[in-house]
């Protein structure tokens, strides 16, 4: 399916060059220890490092073997010991303990430690932690992700844009490692697309290239000779990378359906539509009760939180109860941290103004409706879930079904419940060229500069026809936001170049808000 | 043109030596050349004296004057010498002085007679005193070479990164050599001796006895030797007058000159340049010079005053009291243009341009004369080439005149290399001025690059100079201005006697954001001079704050660079800073300044939770930070601590802590917790297996499963269990133990209050249709056709939905009718749907 884009929308430039550029750094640095020498990797820089140089460039560069950073005393018996690790406090005790341990059976050996991505990352890793970062579109990141990439993300994981994909996908007893870009022709195609599509597509494909295949037939000895050396590998190529989304479609159906995946959508839209919260609460209660999985749970509860604008006091109190009871007592320290991040609270007294608000905003007009919500925005502190959506029309109002097939905004990436915040405030951007008109909004998102962090950046100078936008996430983005922003790209003719710290997904987030207990 | 060349002597019939005035000298010498240490630095470097009262025998009373000059004779530095007895004198690569004293001591100055440093050359020479030393250049810097009074030889080859090395005894001797010298082959200093007839080859291993091949019988001695200025060729004086001439490997003659004069010269020196036609020495004594070379006769030169030669790279620098020459074997295209009689395309072209200023027709004639025989462009450049090695600048002017003239006559001539030479020849003659006196050729010129140069020039503090030529040849800001620029703000701020604001702002005024200036390496310079004040205020205009922030510490401004690490918003410059100021502050001031900084606390709190857990809570005692204490102590009770007690204790500091900060509900779930932890503990021991640490559904879930119903109601009971989840909790776990009877019972304990569905659930997923169906029928209504679908009873399922009306149901029901089988329901509830609608 993969819509075409419009004629008018200019190209992407070459992205290879940044590969090239960050290799040819790591061998510069990799020379400057001149000779053979071993590499210590810590296991989160491997796909990275995957990304950009294969173990042969690294053995041309004289590595011998290649180990991860762990907690281990080091094999290795070279003279030459390279690290390649996150600067972090952990790794340089790791480093420090080896080359002490050298010392003390009279070794010298010459070492070399790299850092990557130099400083910056710690500074992000720390304020993520201490939650300096205000309010972010968590919502959005709570989510289930329908899009086909989304889903892939959330169930496999991907990692600098490649996935292991384990023995149930790949129907053998290996796992398979593929990278998800591009230049995959089939995941191009469907990376976009809902996942009630996906399955459709894909064996429309596959009977696509059975027809190919069978041109064979009736073909003489030339014509065979040019199919086999010009047309068949393409097609072994293409049959093999269907073979394997076919398997990670097959899997994710299977997860889906033991989890009861519609019930669970069905829960997430009453949160984001503010319908039915007692059933939703209890289905939240019965998940935490059946011990489904903390992390799920946890994805509930906040996704509550938000969209309700913090709990009532006696539901905070019994799903915190009922959760610790299910999940351990530490949580507490869980709870902790996501309270200091706004992710889960209690609703103040002041607060419950707004059901008020959202139903007095429903019955007059849209300019006195702002009005009454700036008010209302003064009296609750916190960014207002409800106020915001309604302003922005985040929840599109469905006249009956939402055609997923024939998706007419972007609130397809999560089934036509939701428009994600930043997509919907890029549009807006692009669409009044400047966050003119844009005041009331920004106000409702609390000293926007800081906390709303997407920064659009647009070439004035270029002709219109060249709409090359710059998207840069701080903090990270979903896959279902880069879905909605292409398909908005596709739509008005914008090409996006998306720069993002991290890709994210609600595991990830509510993972990093989890006490773990060592 | 015959005048011109009437200071051109030819030696044999290749090659011509002029000699040609640099500067008259008017220094105002008080002692005479040879009463004098000399020094003169290559390429047309500074020339340093020191009167040598060491040298007689009397010992002076009054000290000696170290005195360095440019080479147009400006004095630089004058100082009084106070140290001790000096053997030698020698220019580094970088300009500055070293002299090595006779204990073995190497002072080093500057340019302007400022002291630099000093190293040893070793212990040993204490006793044994430094007889002699030579100052050499490598290609990685500048070496010494001493001899002691024990004869034995130390070197550093470099000077910078000193290291001494001991070279070996030659066997056997037992006075100082007659001569020596150090050369470098492969990259490696060696020391080449003389000791009556014989030559040794000292390297770091080994002596060893060498001979010159093909040297003159009957030589008692070796007078004189001399290394070419590239270390390729060596020359051998002997004490019969004759010199023989070889590469310096030893291993091929050159040549051979009998001068016939047996009296040791003072001086003898290579005279060739790159691409030279003829090697040549040059040998001064008292009065005389000679140039030898592959010739059977010599130039010789008369010397009217007491003279000092110095090698250069393409030839000799002679100066004495009151004059400074240059020495050099012609180069070819100076010798093709202004030979006598020269009909080389270049001599014509001149000759051409010259009759054309003459209005004269000639100037066509050779015009065409060069054309005819198409050599109209490579007479172009011999003039241009030809310029570039003239000295003064009217024949330099000439000669591109003709360049420029014949380039009219060329069609595509790449203007480069006329540009190029124009540029150069300014720069040159600018350099070459008296006031500056730098005589660098052009060869050398373009041996030293221009980067050097500039160095050089910085060097003198001729910083208009540099940044003049910088411009003029529009050299990138990083490598040109800019630099000059930092060098020169670098200078000034030792002037003592400016203010700090004055300097402070003199330099902002003229660096302003030049880009490439380091104000920080500016603000370091301030501070090595003592001037920390300056040094501040410099950094403010530092705009990098990694480049800021580690002075302010070295100076001890630490809280200025807490702030400004902070500002940088760069986490590790703050960690920097902070970890600095947790060693130099006590505890309680240090606490006080994070608590000022909000961002450097959650930083350090940070810092803390990895690496002084203790640290982080005396932060929140501090702060009276009772919610962060309580979470605190809640890991340590899973974390730090390992026994019960421990941990019980841990949770009771948590639990008051939890009080205080007025979280009850944290507080009474931590008290659970602490009832829980006592209670797994005392299980443990009595029914064996694990229970510490699991969440109390689990435990009630183990307690199942071990089959220990009445301890698991008990528990429940206690800890308040929602019933709810106790149903839940038991359905799994008899479904999981299969034990149908006991959830036959249990279900009928009283009135499910999760509804009976999710037995029927939790019975399909365990594969037990029967149990199902026992469940499915228990049922309540709203759920019925789930439940008959869960177990599969299509046709049940069809007749509740029809009895319920419920189009939903139908619809559900119709879309697991799959196959033959279910054609008949399927057509059932189509019909049920029509009737419906027909009422």
């Amino acid at each position: 399916m993969a819509f075409p884009h419009r004629p008018d929308a200019p190209e992407l430039p070459d992205f290879s060059m940044l590969k090239r550029l960050a290799r040819d750094q790591l061998i510069y640095l990799l020379e400057q220890l001149p000779g053979k020498k071993d590499l210590f990797i810590e296991a989160d820089l491997m796909s990275p490092l995957d990304r950009i140089a294969n173990v042969s460039i690294l053995k041309q560069h004289e590595v011998d073997k290649l180990y991860k950073v762990e907690n281990k005393p080091a094999l290795s018996s070279n003279e030459q010991l390279c690290f390649l690790v996150r600067p972090r406090i952990k790794n340089m005790r790791y480093i420090a303990s080896l080359v002490n341990a050298d010392k003390l059976a009279g070794r010298t050996r010459k070492y070399k430690v790299i850092f990557s991505p130099q400083k910056f990352h710690a500074c992000e890793m720390v304020l993520e932690e201490e939650g300096v970062y205000g309010d972010v579109d968590f919502v959005t990141a709570l989510c289930s992700q329908v899009v086909y990439e989304g889903l892939v993300d959330d169930t496999f994981r991907i990692k600098c844009g490649s996935v292991d994909f384990g023995p149930e996908v790949t129907s053998s007893d290996r796992s398979l490692k593929v990278l998800l870009n591009a230049e995959d022709k089939v995941f191009n195609e469907i990376r976009n697309e809902h996942f009630s599509n996906v399955f459709g597509f894909l064996s429309q494909k596959a009977r696509n290239l059975q027809a190919q295949y069978d041109r064979r037939r009736g073909m003489d000895i030339k014509q065979m000779k040019n199919f086999v050396s010009q047309e068949l590998k393409g097609l072994k190529q293409e049959h093999r990378l269907l073979s394997v989304h076919i398997g990670a479609c097959e899997s994710i159906m299977k997860k889906k359906t033991k989890q009861d995946f519609q019930e669970l959508i069905k829960t997430e839209h009453a949160l984001l539509e503010g319908f039915n919260i007692r059933e939703s609460t209890s289905y939240i209660e019965e998940h935490i009760d059946r011990q489904v999985s903390p992390i799920e749970s946890l994805r509930l509860m906040c996704l509550l939180s938000l969209t309700e604008n913090g709990l009532i006091p006696k539901d905070y109190r019994s799903l915190k109860t009922q959760y610790l009871q299910s999940y351990g007592p530490e949580h507490l320290l869980t709870f902790s941290n996501l309270r200091r991040a706004g992710l889960l609270t209690e609703q103040a007294p002041g607060d419950t103004l707004t059901a008020v608000e959202s139903k007095v905003s429903k019955l007059v007009t849209d300019k006195a409706a702002g009005k009454i919500t700036d008010a209302f925005s003064s009296l609750a502190k916190r960014s207002n879930f409800r106020a915001i959506s309604k302003k922005l029309n985040l929840i599109p109002r469905v006249d009956g079904e939402y055609d997923l097939k024939v998706p007419r905004d972007m609130a397809y990436v999560f089934s036509g419940a939701y428009v994600p915040l930043s997509c919907r405030l890029i549009e807006q951007v692009l669409e009044r060229r400047s966050w003119q008109g844009l005041d009331e909004v920004v106000r409702l998102l609390n000293c926007s500069e800081l906390a709303f962090t997407d920064m659009t950046k647009e070439d004035k100078a270029s002709s219109e026809s060249l709409r090359l936008i710059l998207v840069v996430f701080l903090g990270g983005c979903t896959f279902s936001e880069i879905s909605a922003l292409r398909f908005l790209g596709r739509e008005k003719g914008y090409r996006f170049i998306f720069l993002t710290t991290a890709v994210t997904n609600s595991a990830r987030l509510m993972e990093a808000m989890s006490e773990v207990k060592a | 043109m015959d005048c011109y060349t009437a200071n051109w002597n030819p030696l044999g019939d290749s090659a011509f030596y002029r000699k040609y005035e640099l500067y008259s000298m008017d220094w105002d010498l008080k002692e005479e050349l040879r009463d004098c240490l000399v020094a003169a630095a290559p390429y047309g470097g500074p020339i340093a004296l020191l009167r040598n009262p060491w040298r007689k025998e009397k010992v002076a009373s009054i000290r000696p004057v170290l005195e360095i000059y440019s080479a147009s004779g400006l004095p630089l530095a004058s100082l009084l010498w106070k140290s001790g007895p000096v053997v030698s004198l020698g220019w580094s690569a970088e300009e500055e002085l070293l002299c090595v004293q006779e204990d073995g001591v190497v002072l080093v100055y500057g340019l302007h007679g400022d002291f630099r440093r000093h190293f040893s050359m070793g212990n040993e020479v204490l006793q044994n005193r430094v007889l002699d030393a030579r100052i050499f250049h490598t290609e990685f810097g500048s070496g010494v070479a001493i001899l002691t009074g024990a004869h034995r030889f130390t070197l550093s080859a470099n000077v910078g990164d000193l290291k001494l090395r001991r070279m070996p005894e030659v066997p056997g001797l037992q006075s100082a050599p007659s001569c020596w010298t150090t050369l470098c082959q492969d990259r490696v200093a060696h020391i080449l001796l003389a000791v009556g007839p014989d030559l040794y080859l000292l390297d770091h291993a080994a002596c060893s006895a060498v001979t010159p091949p093909g040297l003159a019988p009957g030589v008692s001695s070796f007078l004189q030797m001399a290394v070419s200025f590239t270390y390729r060729h060596l020359a051998l004086f002997t004490d019969t007058g004759y010199i023989w001439m070889g590469t310096a490997s030893l291993k091929e003659k050159l040549c051979e000159f009998n001068c016939n004069i047996r009296a040791p010269p003072k001086q003898m020196v290579w005279c060739s340049r790159p691409r030279s036609k003829e090697r040549a020495v040059v040998v001064a004594w008292e009065r005389r010079l000679m140039v030898v070379g592959d010739a059977p006769e010599s130039i010789q030169f008369v010397l009217d005053e007491d003279s000092y030669l110095v090698p250069e790279l393409d030839g000799v620098r002679i100066f004495s009291c009151s004059t400074h020459e240059f020495l050099h074997e012609v180069p070819v295209a100076s010798e093709e243009i202004f030979k006598i009689a020269s009909m080389a395309p270049g001599a014509l072209l001149l000759e051409a341009q010259k009759e054309y200023e003459k209005e004269s027709q000639k100037a066509d004639e050779y015009l065409r004369e060069i054309q005819e025989l198409g050599q109209l462009t490579q007479a172009v450049q011999q003039c241009i080439e030809a310029a570039g090695h003239e000295h003064r600048p009217d024949m330099q002017k000439s000669l591109l005149r003709a360049a420029s003239f014949g380039k009219c006559f060329l069609d595509r001539f790449p203007p480069d290399s006329f540009v190029r030479m124009c540029q150069d020849l300014r720069v040159l003659n600018a350099i070459r001025d008296y006031h500056i006196g730098i005589p660098l050729t052009y060869s050398q010129y373009k041996q030293l690059t221009i980067q050097v140069l500039l160095d050089r020039l910085v060097l003198r503090r001729l910083y208009p100079l540099a940044i003049q030529i910088c411009e003029y040849l529009r050299l990138p800001e990083v490598q040109g201005v800019s630099r000059i620029l930092a060098h020169w703000a670098c200078y000034k701020v030792q002037q003592k006697d400016v203010s700090d604001e004055d300097v402070a702002r003199a330099i902002n005024q003229k660096l302003g954001d030049t880009p490439g200036v380091s104000y920080s390496d500016i603000a370091a310079r301030a501070y090595g001079c003592g001037r920390t004040e300056l040094a501040i205020k410099l950094l403010e205009y530092e705009p990098r704050s990694g480049e800021q922030v580690p002075l302010l510490l070295k100076m001890k401004r630490s809280k200025l660079a807490l702030s400004k690490a902070i500002e940088s918003g760069d986490t590790d410059l703050v960690f920097t800073v902070l970890l600095h100021l947790k060693n130099e502050l006590n505890r309680g001031d240090f606490f006080m300044t994070l608590r000022n900084q909000p961002m450097a606390l959650s930083l350090y709190r940070q810092f803390c939770k990895h690496q002084e857990l203790e640290t982080l809570k005396d932060l929140y005692n501090q702060d009276d930070n009772h919610q962060e204490l309580g979470s605190f102590h809640i890991r340590a009770s899973y974390a730090a601590e390992e026994r019960i007690e421990g941990r019980v204790a841990a949770l009771q500091m948590a639990a008051d802590a939890f009080y205080k900060a007025k979280n009850e509900f944290a507080a009474k779930a931590t008290e659970d917790q602490m009832r829980l932890l006592r209670l797994q503990r005392r299980l443990e021991d009595e029914l064996g297996g694990h229970f510490v640490d699991l969440s109390l559904h689990d435990t009630v879930t183990t307690l199942v499963l071990g089959g220990h119903s009445k301890r698991a109601e008990q528990l429940a009971r206690d800890f308040r269990i929602p019933d709810k989840r106790l149903w839940w909790l038991k359905l799994t776990a008899l479904a999981d133990l299969e034990d149908w009877e006991e959830l036959e019972k249990f279900s009928k304990s009283k009135k499910s209050p999760i509804g009976y569905l999710p037995f029927v659930e939790i019975c399909m997923k365990q594969h037990n249709k029967y149990e199902a169906k026992k469940y499915a029928s228990r049922v309540g209504p709203e759920q019925k056709v789930k439940a008959l679908l869960l177990v599969g009873d299509v046709a049940q399922a069809a007749d509740v939905a029809i009895e319920h009306r419920n189009e939903a149901e139908l619809t559900l029901v119709l879309s697991h009718c799959t196959g033959t089988a279910d054609a008949a329901t399927a057509d059932k509830i189509q019909r049920a749907r029509a009737q419906a609608q027909k009422k």
